[in-house]
């Protein structure tokens, strides 16, 4: 449905978004991931067309809709678009927010109001205004206005990070499932990875403004392309490699050399190492800190040669500190010393 | 808890009740003459004072929201050649007060001004039957005279609403389908609505209460009717009866101002302020764009200055420069006087309402602080009632007794024209003390007196430094108006005592305006001095916006403050 090729967008001399080209088909939900200022948001107001690029396309089933020579003014996009703050206009009250972009009749725009206002499971705050209803209300009312118009695409920019923890949860949940139900297409931009893979079907992980990996969440997960993405995307343990002979040789314990490439630095999950009692396979450490934090139980275990790493292990488990036991790592991925993804076992 | 001193109370209340007199009097005044001055005031003058005023505040009304609100959304939705530039300049015609724009105008325009002579020359007209030329001085005019000099009130208000508040939501707008004029119909002026009273109803303010363009202009308002019904017809009743109208108006105004100030900030809550991207248009448009800044400033600013400048250099030879240095040293010395004291009040009465925080001495201060929308005429009228009656039945007496050679020492000697312009420009001082003031928490109060300091040493080694930007921008700013004051210094001053202001007028009235032109533009120079310090500094921000109180000059106040 979009295509982008090149896409690149600077401010003086800061370089916002860089040679940024991918593509989104219908239906499909995208999360744009990345840490703030990497450059998503604008990446996200080009596809709006509130940003002009300054070089590089931007099609609409096929045809530009984006060019530092051609340009489709947002109004007639039909994107919707779904703000941080919600951006509901105070003057109007919801249902003449809600009714804002649609067009028709008043007997069509009214039904199309109450139909959406049915859809995020609020018909009884037509009549109020924006200033009088809570943040999680006014942020269903934001999807409903921008549903309103029946676009191909909604936009979404860090659409959840102005609620609260469980409030936030819950929205995503209603929200995945009236778009899904709606048929849109969606890209949303957060910082915030659990909420990109829970929402989303495909993750562009972003950083300083150019696309780091794009893939499924658990790709992205599973297969970090970078030592960044791994960092960014979830907790990782970090452990320097040497060469030994015809075998790679880490704190974890010996593995044999792999074809391609000088590995530098392994990356292993800390739920993707398992403990065992001391006299098992693996390598000795000991415990130095031990957190519980309710659904595991988070330990800081020394291994020979002051490396520490962190794992999780089953909140039922027993270890405490300063008891000895063995690391054997499940999984885990290589990367060269310029951090890029070898090979993971 | 903190202990309520009634010291601080019974200083207060003293205060209120100085700046109350001149309310009081004008009252007892106007309720004690006789009936038949107000009808016979009905009867003659009054009716066309009232639908001149009204005229003239309608058309000026018209012309600062059209000049005002076009390019402020220009300015802010728009790029252009020079854009960055005229963010700022379109700003500088505050620094004229009307009378000299007036003054300058009607020198150029008038039938013997250079424009019609020039126009006689050319296609051979003789008398004023021969053609058509629009009159300047008419109430037409006079609009057009206000509105150059006070559309950037309302220009810098609507730039800021749009530039700031509306971003965000015409970019949801336009994501539902509306281009950049319909979301400006739509969302843009709806929500800068409450700005753009506050800046009209400011300009209002100004027009009801300026005297000098229409006295220049010949248009018969409210404050040139004052001044004649004083001075012409030796009728201090019926003038304060006017007075009373008048004030009737200018409280109307002020109540939607307030109104419209609230009604801002509830709606601009909850909304990120982000600046909507400009657009370059094509270059008709920003030829258009270009014209709608660069009309307003070039006849507000640029125009006046050049003559004025220009008609200096012609009769430099002919100056009084001696009468020049000496006009000089009384304005600088009354500005500074009043600054200096309007800062020193401002302060005590902010700390006084902070630590004292009496609903009663609150309300009381508000109804004092409307000195500001109040005209001139009316205030000296005001002050000059207790003033005169003390001197009369209380300090002449005694100085007699004592064998001194001085009589009428309050009201014929510069005090007067000190406390009237402390009448009229302390709440511009206090406002902008009031909100920086809001900068320094409670919590800052307390813990200097949790650590021994006492109410005296808090203000003078907490607030005094963290002030010190605040204190500054207001005493600047009532400096500048002091200066650039011309009704009440005209009725008020002392014998002799020529100030720049009431010489320029004086040479105006005379018209010998190019004898004028030196005075004219040490004012306008020394106006100059706030909007160029502001120019160094930020935009304001919405917060500024939102924290400051009403007043006349806040739109200045609020660049000037920025980051304190």
């Amino acid at each position: 449905m979009i295509r982008s090729d090149s896409l690149r967008k600077a401010y003086h001399t800061l370089e916002a978004v860089r040679n940024v080209s991918f593509e989104v088909q219908d239906h499909e939900f995208i999360a744009i991931l990345g840490p703030s200022g990497c450059g998503k948001s604008t990446l996200l107001r080009l596809i709006a067309g509130l940003e002009q690029p300054d070089s590089g396309t931007l099609q609409l089933h096929g045809k530009d809709i984006s060019s530092p020579r051609h340009f489709l003014a947002p109004e007639h996009r039909r994107f919707g678009m779904v703000f941080q703050d919600f951006a509901l206009f105070p003057h109007m009250s919801v249902a003449a927010n809600v009714a804002y972009g649609v067009n028709g009749s008043r007997s069509e725009k009214q039904a199309r109001v109450r139909e959406l206002l049915e859809l995020v499971g609020l018909p009884h705050l037509a009549e109020k205004m924006p200033h009088a209803i809570s943040g999680g209300e006014q942020q269903r009312i934001a999807v409903a206005r921008a549903l309103a118009p029946r676009p191909q695409l909604i936009l979404m920019d860090e659409p959840f990070s102005n609620l609260d923890y469980q409030l936030r949860v819950q929205l995503r949940r209603d929200i995945r499932r009236i778009l899904k139900q709606e048929g849109v297409a969606a890209i949303l931009v957060t910082h915030d990875q659990t909420e990109a893979i829970t929402f989303s079907d495909r993750v562009f992980l972003m950083q300083s403004g150019t696309l780091v990996q794009t893939g499924n969440p658990e790709e992205v997960y599973r297969f970090p392309r970078t030592l960044w993405a791994a960092g960014f995307v979830g907790e990782a343990n970090f452990l320097p490699v040497q060469k030994a002979g015809d075998q790679l040789e880490t704190a974890l314990g010996a593995t044999p050399r792999i074809s391609t490439g000088t590995p530098k630095t392994l990356m292993v999950r800390p739920e993707e190492i398992r403990l065992e009692p001391p006299d098992s396979a693996g390598v000795v450490g000991v415990v130095q800190d031990v957190e519980f934090s309710g659904p595991v139980k988070v330990l800081e275990v020394e291994l020979p040669g002051e490396v520490l790493l962190s794992v999780h292990a089953s909140p039922q488990s027993q270890w405490s500190v300063g008891d000895s036991l063995s690391v054997i790592a499940e999984r885990t991925v290589m990367y060269d010393s310029e951090g890029r993804l070898l090979e993971a076992s | 808890m903190p202990r309520r001193s009634w010291r601080w109370s019974l200083l207060l209340l003293a205060l209120v009740i100085l700046f109350g007199l001149p309310f009081a009097a004008l009252f007892g005044l106007a309720l004690d003459a006789e009936r038949e001055v107000w009808s016979h005031l009905w009867q003659t003058v009054l009716p066309g004072y009232v639908i001149n005023s009204l005229q003239l505040t309608l058309l000026v009304g018209v012309g600062t929201l059209v000049l005002g609100v076009g390019s402020g959304w220009v300015m802010a939705m728009y790029d252009f050649p020079g854009r960055p530039w005229f963010e700022w300049s379109l700003l500088l015609p505050l620094a004229y007060p009307g009378y000299i724009v007036a003054m300058v105008y009607a020198e150029l325009l008038d039938y013997a001004g250079p424009v019609q002579s020039t126009l006689r020359g050319w296609f051979g007209w003789r008398t004023p039957r021969d053609y058509w030329f629009p009159e300047i001085a008419s109430i037409e005019g006079a609009a057009v005279v206000l509105t150059l000099v006070l559309y950037p009130y309302v220009y810098l208000l609507s730039r800021t609403a749009f530039q700031q508040q509306a971003g965000v939501l015409l970019e949801a707008s336009r994501m539902l389908g509306f281009n950049r004029r319909r979301s400006f119909w739509n969302v843009g002026l709806p929500l800068a609505r409450p700005a753009i009273i506050v800046g009209v109803s400011l300009v209002l303010m100004e027009t009801l209460a300026d005297f000098g363009t229409v006295k220049i202009l010949a248009v018969q308002t409210f404050t040139t009717g004052i001044y004649h019904t004083w001075f012409g017809t030796s009728n201090p009743a019926g003038a304060a009866q006017l007075a009373l109208s008048l004030l009737g108006f200018v409280v109307l105004l002020v109540a939607v101002e307030r109104h419209s100030r609230k009604l801002q900030q509830s709606q601009s809550r909850n909304i990120i302020a982000r600046p909507y991207p400009r657009k370059r248009p094509e270059p008709l448009k920003q030829g258009l764009a270009l014209l709608a800044c660069g009309g307003p400033l070039f006849l507000g600013f640029l125009l006046p200055s050049a003559l004025l400048i220009g008609w200096t250099w012609q009769a430099w030879a002919s100056m009084r420069l001696g009468e020049f240095g000496e006009d000089v040293l009384h304005s600088l010395t009354l500005s500074a006087g009043a600054a200096v004291l309007a800062i020193v009040l401002g302060v005590f009465l902010n700390y006084g309402i902070r630590l004292n925080p009496r609903p009663i001495l609150r309300w009381v201060l508000r109804l004092v602080s409307l000195g500001y929308a109040i005209p001139g005429p009316v205030i000296a009228l005001g002050v000059l009632i207790p003033f005169a009656w003390m001197d009369r039945t209380w300090l002449n007496p005694l100085l007699l007794r004592w064998e001194w050679e001085l009589t009428y020492l309050l009201s014929g000697t510069v005090l007067i024209l000190l406390f009237a312009y402390l009448v009229r420009f302390l709440s511009l001082a206090f406002g902008t003390i009031e909100a920086g003031l809001s900068h320094v928490t409670s919590g800052m109060d307390e813990a200097s007196r949790m650590l021994g300091r006492n109410q005296w040493q808090t203000l003078r080694e907490i607030h005094v430094p963290l002030l010190r930007r605040s204190v500054f921008t207001a005493g600047l700013l009532v400096f500048v108006d002091v200066m650039k004051e011309l009704p009440a210094t005209l009725m008020l001053r002392p014998f002799n005592f020529g100030t720049l202001a009431t010489r320029a007028f004086s040479y105006a009235a005379e018209e010998r305006l190019q004898q004028a032109s030196l005075w004219c533009l040490t004012i306008v120079l020394f106006g100059l001095v706030p909007l160029i310090l502001t120019h160094f500094k930020m935009q304001p921000t919405r917060r500024d916006l939102q924290e400051s109180s009403s007043h006349r000059l806040m739109p200045i106040a609020q660049t000037s403050q920025t980051g304190t």
